[in-house]
């Protein structure tokens, strides 16, 4: 059952950072929750479709399938939380004033959907080949809760750490968690293309296995928030550093986008202190 | 007459480029017969071997046939790879170029068992 407790522990935590993290920035943003429902009902059938087609998805490209539907769903990722990041920047600068729900809707729930996708399509694997087919179901489903279960508490915990900041803080904070987790992302799906030996093949530029392993506890939650890599390549470091790049300068975009509105700064502050 | 003069010219370009790309394909197509190719099996769950032996400093083919009718995902921390397999299928990850010492590897379904290491020297 401990295998179970940290094979979906392991699998959920990615998605769950996500997921609490936006849901922090959609309140900020002035959304309701009636999005996520959906949301997260796509990216369960996206798991289920992804999980039963596996086999002819690997089979495609040579054989790298998984590899390149693997980094294509992680760059699409990066690319939306770089545009959560335009959004809350232009909340951050004008609140209140410079709003597109829809849009926002739309963004916000993409990237939930395709965060539970991949991630989704393993638990659904192992649950399903070794809890119905095996016939060890129990084990298999109390472990899954269970690992669940710490999963989510841990989102609780950012998205209540969120919620107590201000509106303005908030975004800027899950904006910061977004540039990161994105870096993270990016450097990942550089991986998942040296698997398919679609990215030239090159030493690992450092070893700090010593210093945090990345088996460790602390290795998979830093994994988790900042794509922590031991050894990583240089095609990995490179896209990390592209990635945090360019979401600053989508922050930069979402500021300077709504410059010339004119400021209410004052006249929300006080709207916020009666809310 | 002048357009006359142009065609034949052109059309020897057009060759130029043709052998020039038929002779990169070559170079490409025998890069790609040089790297070497490891395979594994996985049977009840194990890994046979479950110690690989590669070249150090050399990228590296590596199949994994799973012949389990459970799907299996091959795992490692050290080698940087994940890599789903569906029972009674095979998997191809490359890993390398990678520094003389061992690699451990994992079944991320069988953590307990399924283990295994590549060692490189």
């Amino acid at each position: 059952m401990t295998s179970a407790v940290i094979i979906v522990l392991r699998e959920v935590l990615e998605a769950v950072l996500i997921i609490c993290m936006l849901l922090a920035s959609s309140s900020a943003l002035g959304l309701r929750f009636r999005w996520l429902p959906p949301a997260l009902l796509a990216g369960l059938a996206g798991a289920l479709i992804y999980a039963v087609f596996l086999e002819d998805i690997s089979m495609a490209f040579e054989g790298f399938g998984q590899e390149i539907v693997n980094a294509v769903l992680l760059l699409l990722i990066t690319l939306l939380l770089l545009a959560h990041n335009i959004l809350a920047m232009r909340e951050f600068k004008a609140p209140q004033i410079a709003r597109l729900p829809a849009l926002s809707l739309l963004i916000l729930s993409a990237t939930i959907a395709m965060a539970i996708v991949r991630e989704g399509s393993e638990i659904y694997l192992y649950v399903y080949s070794y809890g119905v087919v095996a016939g060890d179901m129990t084990s298999v489903l109390a472990g899954g809760a269970i690992g669940t279960g710490i999963g989510f508490s841990l989102g609780t915990f950012i998205y209540y750490g969120l919620r107590t900041l201000s509106a303005r803080h908030c975004l800027l904070f899950s904006s910061i968690m977004a540039l990161i987790i994105g870096a993270g992302m990016s450097s990942q799906a550089a991986l998942f293309l040296a698997q398919a030996d679609l990215v030239p093949a090159a030493e690992p530029l450092w070893d700090t296995s010593a210093l945090v392993a990345e088996s460790s506890l602390m290795g998979e939650l830093l994994q988790a928030v900042i794509g922590y890599e031991a050894s990583p390549i240089a095609a990995q470091v490179g896209m990390f550093a592209g990635a945090l790049l360019l979401s600053l300068v989508a922050m930069a975009i979402g500021i300077f986008s709504v410059r010339n509105l004119p400021a209410r700064a004052g006249a929300t502050q006080t709207q916020r202190s009666h809310e | 007459m002048a357009p006359s003069r142009h065609i034949p010219d052109h059309s020897g370009r057009r060759l130029k480029w043709l052998l020039t790309g038929a002779a990169l394909c070559c170079v490409a197509m025998s890069a790609q017969a040089q790297t070497p190719v490891f395979e594994i099996e996985i049977r009840e769950h194990l890994f046979y071997p479950s110690e690989l032996k590669i070249p150090a400093g050399q990228k590296v083919k590596l199949i994994i046939h799973n012949r389990d009718a459970t799907p299996e995902e091959f795992e490692s921390y050290e080698l940087n790879r994940e890599k789903v397999i569906i029972g009674n299928t095979q998997g191809i990850v490359f890993i390398g170029p990678l520094k003389p010492g061992e690699y451990p590897f994992f079944g991320e379904f069988n953590p307990k068992t399924a283990l295994g290491k590549v060692i490189v020297e």
